[in-house]
């Protein structure tokens, strides 16, 4: 018991530091890829503390709350994979993370803001079936709907959910604002509706988005490396090298219309996707 | 390293940029600096389209009647701390433009500025310093240290020498 | 407790049954009588505080069940002839030809019924409260009690824009507190013949009160929704006459241990017109046009709620049975295609509606997978989907009295104009989405059951990606506000003002409590309906139950203290305007206005996206039509096996 809350309070103050420095090294590697040098790998640290000084501007007060609350629920997902607790539910509160910053973005008076909050909830629209999807198949896989079931395999899931991790690849993509799906809003400095749905908040509260954001940078890549479970270190290593081809695939990549992105993702990772689960099916065992 | 919040401030200063009344000189010599040859990412400095996420509001351009008021507006939505920087001659004087009918002449004519950068345009190089400067005020705000506006360059044309008389061969 | 216990037990089950339903059909005829509105306001006001104890005690006095004696079969024949006769007179004035020959027929199944099948001694309970009708019936008491005294102080106010052809209050109350009492007999009965009674009337019902505006839309969309439930009504007397034709079955407990499945089928088609699925839906939106409290009380807490309650009850006898693969397959079908077009519509009733259908399909589809899991979901989102739908109707009949719009485009800073009623219905849609309330979790358990029946679940994954879709752009925009320092004192009748807040408190209360009421009254009442399924189901149950550490919870608690912490030291010097590249136009409300071309101002107005073009209902109804009606008809044909 007591084991476990302080495996809890580890990834809550860990989680944040890993997802700063992976931070960094996107940077860092799209500098370089860029011909540039680049920020020193620990920028995203010095970003965060400066963003805590300065004057926390708002348009009003409900916006405050929702980005508190998009925190919360991305802290609350966390929590809920690293207890070994049902992944549906953590599925569904991490949703919800996203959601909250939805409604503040569309309770301000911005047309920008509103604009890329409707973007990004087409974007959950997208990417949305195939994380569904991918918890059916690990249920499929384990027999059970509880993170905690992965960690007890013998063979890794990589082995029998090879299409629906390629399709969460390509939602991992839109869920780390990258180009082609980098419509809502963007990363630093590639522009879309100046800044779409983070437009509105300063200081403090931007500080507050960037710092969920690095939570969630640490929590898709560990559900890559949850693929790998068997072998540690193989999984911490295809994980990195996903984030990398991710940056690689960013700053290759045009930005593509809203509509396309829904198009895509409901035709080929989710029919990707589907063919892995219906293979699954058909399996004797399954786990059931 | 310093991991203290002033000088986090020093290290990640976002700026936005705004054209008034400039012939472009200036502003396409500032995205220059954001390519890889100068690299200003380096520094941790970052365009950001808008005052509110900004540290650091660079104005090029000398203000003219119509521009007053986007330039107060821009200037309200910045978060303190923040720092002022004209960029090229026409924000501190006016430039070649100086005395025409439509320019106010000066950044400083309508917000407190913090850093002059001479030139037209200045060179990269310049406009480097000129931000490195202005990331030091900016730190020494954040520690609390009063706003003073900054002088304004006197010298902003070097005579050129008078040509030599050429020796008889 | 022993008093209360005693003072259950001092009335008989019979007499439950008969104040259940005879009570509020006195207090709407008392209510027709009296010609004054404060004395109508009271009568109807006491019933409903009267249903509301009553449906508590029966509840409380346990399960029970009552057989009636010799008079019950003429009495029910009789009332039903009544009301045949009723409908024929209304379809016949309003020269609806199709609904007049739908009911001769029913008419005629009913005689033949009567004088072919012999009389029989009714040996199943004709009245049965058991677990799954303790619920509806708490739902119909407790809601119906609270939207009642709603509806009195909503009237009130509706009274003073009424169109010249509204039929009158007194009308209007005799047919809503009498309805409580025709929906309490649905519920109760087990008799197929007071069963087809019952529900004939709540048809009946629905008809009247649709049509109270008396407008030409009103009264079309009334006689559609006459229509269609006089199909359903078909169905249900085939089904009657078929089951006792097979074996004297007289019963929905005779049907279940008969596993007749001709029957079953009808019934099934005659639930889904009742509960407005695929392709039976049309009825339902055009009852929006009914006052709040009729849409809010028939039309998405109660009566759409009979028909798929009339499915749960009866799939667990059919389990397994190729039958009900069909109707998972159509309430998943249902439950996506009304999320897919409640995403185009921009007019708050008749995204509610879509909602209601769409929720309604998801049971259906529960239902029809028949496993515990399903079940123990299906009532789930039962109960929590007629406390947050009703209260949420009841919301928008309050903001539409205000503002005099039905447009979600029109509900920005409604946090400023009605701050107590945005933020009440900001907590029912909330409820439906977030975590840890009750719908949320139950869509959480239907997917989980849904696994056994895979196109149902790719269904469901579709459907609630959809979901979170139109929920978010609404919460959105209800939520519009800019800056203001206080917020003004709401003004709204008491008698609406208390009800918003005691059933807010009831749906979030509920919602917050989703596990432990999943727990200790739904779980139970699983295993009790399926003591006979396989091992693993009952372990998918099980494992179900556990699926919430409850501390976790606390970070969005700490963010909401968090948030008001920061609101009570809030600096309004920390107020700016939005970013409009510097132009910003500064007038009082319009805080988006910029200044344009020649410095003029123009208002930078954005709407949500609602995919007109695309999931337009012109586009997508004639398809999901034709793929329902290939469903039911599949469903039709196991009536060949007879």
């Amino acid at each position: 018991m007591i084991g476990r809350l302080l495996l809890v309070v580890l990834v809550v103050l860990v989680a944040p530091l890993l997802g700063a420095l992976l931070n960094g090294a996107d940077r860092i590697l799209t500098a370089r890829m860029q011909g540039r040098i680049g920020p020193p790998v620990l920028q995203p640290f010095y970003d965060l503390l400066k963003l805590f000084r300065k004057e926390p501007l708002v348009l009003n007060r409900i916006q405050i709350g929702y980005v508190y609350l998009h925190l919360a629920f991305m802290l609350m997902t966390i929590v809920l994979i690293t207890l070994g607790q049902d992944m549906l539910l953590a599925l569904f509160t991490h949703a919800f993370s996203t959601l909250s910053l939805v409604i503040g973005g569309m309770s301000v008076r911005s047309p920008y803001s509103r604009i890329g909050s409707q973007r990004k909830i087409m974007q959950m629209l997208a990417y949305e079936p195939v994380l569904i999807l991918l918890v059916v198949g690990i249920y499929l896989r384990t027999g059970s709907f509880m993170a905690g079931a992965v960690a007890h395999l013998d063979a890794p899931l990589i082995t029998s959910l090879p299409l629906v991790f390629l399709a969460f690849l390509i939602a991992l993509e839109i869920k780390l604002e990258k180009s082609p799906f980098d419509v809502a809003t963007s990363h630093h400095a590639h522009q879309e509706l100046v800044k779409g749905i983070t437009l509105e908040y300063a200081g403090p509260y931007l500080g507050v988005i960037e710092l969920t954001h690095f939570y969630e940078t640490f929590f898709l890549l560990a559900l890559v490396a949850a693929f790998f479970v068997t072998h540690v270190w193989l999984g911490v290593l295809v994980a990195l090298a996903v984030y990398g081809a991710a940056i690689l695939v960013d700053n290759v990549c045009a930005r593509m219309r809203t509509t396309w992105m829904v198009r895509y993702m409901w035709t080929v990772p989710m029919a990707l996707a589907v063919c892995n689960i219906i293979w699954l099916y058909l399996q004797p065992h399954a786990g059931r | 390293m310093a991991f203290s919040i002033h000088s986090s401030m020093a290290r990640s200063p976002w700026f936005v940029h705004y054209n008034c009344n400039s012939c472009n000189g200036c502003d396409i010599e500032l995205l220059a600096c954001l390519t890889p040859l100068y690299d200003l990412e380096r520094f941790g400095i970052l365009h950001v389209g808008n005052p509110k996420h900004a540290d650091i509001l660079i104005v090029t351009g000398s203000v003219n009647h119509r521009n007053e008021r986007v330039l107060k507006n821009i200037y309200a939505q910045l978060p303190m701390p923040h720092v002022v920087v004209a960029l090229g001659v026409c924000g501190s004087s006016g430039g070649v433009f100086a005395g025409s009918y439509n320019i106010l002449g000066g950044v400083d004519k309508v917000i407190p500025v913090d850093v002059f950068v001479p030139g037209c345009p200045p060179r990269p190089e310049a406009m480097i310093d000129g931000l490195v400067r202005a990331t030091a005020i900016l730190r020494a705000k954040s520690a609390g240290a009063a706003c003073v506006p900054a002088a304004k360059p006197t010298i902003t044309v070097v005579p050129s020498p008078a040509p030599q008389e050429p020796h008889a061969a | 407790m022993q008093a209360i216990t005693g003072a259950c037990l001092m009335l008989t089950p019979a007499n439950y049954v008969l104040a259940l339903i005879g009570v509020p059909l006195v207090g709407g005829a008392l209510a027709y009588v009296l010609p004054w509105r404060g004395a109508r306001t009271v009568v109807v006001c006491l019933t409903a505080l009267a249903t509301a104890l009553l449906g508590v005690l029966a509840v409380v006095a346990g399960p029970f069940s009552v057989t009636c004696g010799a008079w019950s079969d003429p009495a029910a024949f009789a009332l039903e002839l009544l009301l045949i006769g009723v409908i024929v007179a209304f379809a016949w004035e309003a020269r609806a030809w199709l609904i007049v020959l739908l009911t001769l027929l029913q008419l005629g199944l009913c005689l033949t019924e009567q004088f072919s099948a012999g009389a029989h001694a009714p040996t199943a309970p004709t009245f049965v409260l058991d677990a799954l009708s303790s619920i509806l019936v708490i739902i119909v008491c407790v809601i119906g009690a609270l939207i009642l005294v709603y509806a009195t102080g909503y009237m009130r106010e509706h009274a003073a824009h009424a169109p010249r052809t509204t039929a009158g209050d007194r009308r209007f109350f005799l047919v809503l507190v009498g309805f409580l009492g025709v929906m309490n007999g649905l519920v109760l009965a087990n008799n197929l013949r007071w069963l087809a009674v019952f529900w004939e009337s709540t048809t009946l019902c629905s008809f009247l009160l649709i049509g109270h505006e008396g407008t030409a839309e009103a009264r079309a969309n009334a006689l559609r929704a006459l229509l269609i439930n006089a199909f359903g009504g078909v169905a249900l007397s085939l089904a009657a006459l078929l089951a006792a034709h097979r074996g004297g079955i007289t019963s929905l407990d005779g049907i279940m241990s008969a596993q007749a499945l001709a029957p079953m089928a009808l019934l099934c088609i005659a639930a889904m017109t009742k509960s407005a699925q695929f392709p039976f839906q049309s009825w339902l939106l055009g009852a929006m046009v009914a006052p709040t409290p009729v849409s809010a009380l028939l039309h998405s807490a109660t009566m759409v709620k009979a028909g798929s309650y009339l499915i749960l009850r009866l799939a667990p006898a059919f389990a397994g049975t190729r039958l009900l693969d069909v109707v998972a397959l159509a309430g998943g079908f249902t439950f996506a295609v009304a999320a897919a077009l409640a995403v185009s519509q921009s007019n708050a009733k008749r995204v509610l509606a879509y909602s209601t259908i769409s929720n309604l399909g998801l049971i259906v589809a529960c239902a029809g997978i028949a496993t515990p899991l399903a079940y123990a979901a299906a009532i789930m989102i039962l109960c929590y989907h007629a406390a947050s739908k009703g209260l949420l109707f009841l919301c928008v009949g309050a903001i539409e009295q205000k503002i005099g719009s039905r447009d979600i485009e029109d509900m920005g800073s409604l946090l400023y104009i009605m701050p107590l009623t945005t933020i009440i219905t900001l907590t029912g849609m909330l409820t439906m989405l977030m975590p840890p309330f009750g719908m949320l979790m139950s869509k959480l358990l239907a997917i989980e059951a849904a696994i056994e029946a895979p196109f149902v679940l790719l269904l469901v994954i579709v459907g609630s990606a959809l979901t979170v879709f139109f929920w978010a752009k609404w919460i959105g925009r209800m939520q519009t506000v800019s800056y203001h320092p206080h917020y003004p004192r709401e003004t709204m009748p008491f008698s609406m003002s208390s009800v918003l807040v005691m059933l807010c408190a009831l749906v979030a209360g509920g919602g917050v409590a989703s596990i432990l009421v999943y727990r200790t009254l739904i779980e139970p009442l699983a295993l009790h309906t399926f003591a006979h399924a396989s091992a693993h189901t009952i372990a998918a149950l099980r494992a179900a139950g556990n699926l919430l550490s409850w501390p976790v919870f606390v970070f969005p608690l700490l963010a909401a203290l968090v948030w008001l912490w920061t609101i009570a030291r809030f600096n309004p010097a920390h107020v700016r305007l939005p970013y409009l590249a510097g132009e910003n136009y500064e007038e009082k409300e319009l805080s988006y206005a910029f200044l344009s071309i020649k410095d003029q101002p123009a208002v930078a107005w954005t709407t949500s996206l609602y995919f007109k073009h695309t999931l337009s209902e012109a586009r997508i109804t004639p398809w999901a039509n034709l793929i329902a009606g290939l469903l039911v008809l599949s469903l039709l044909g196991v009536l060949g096996l007879l």
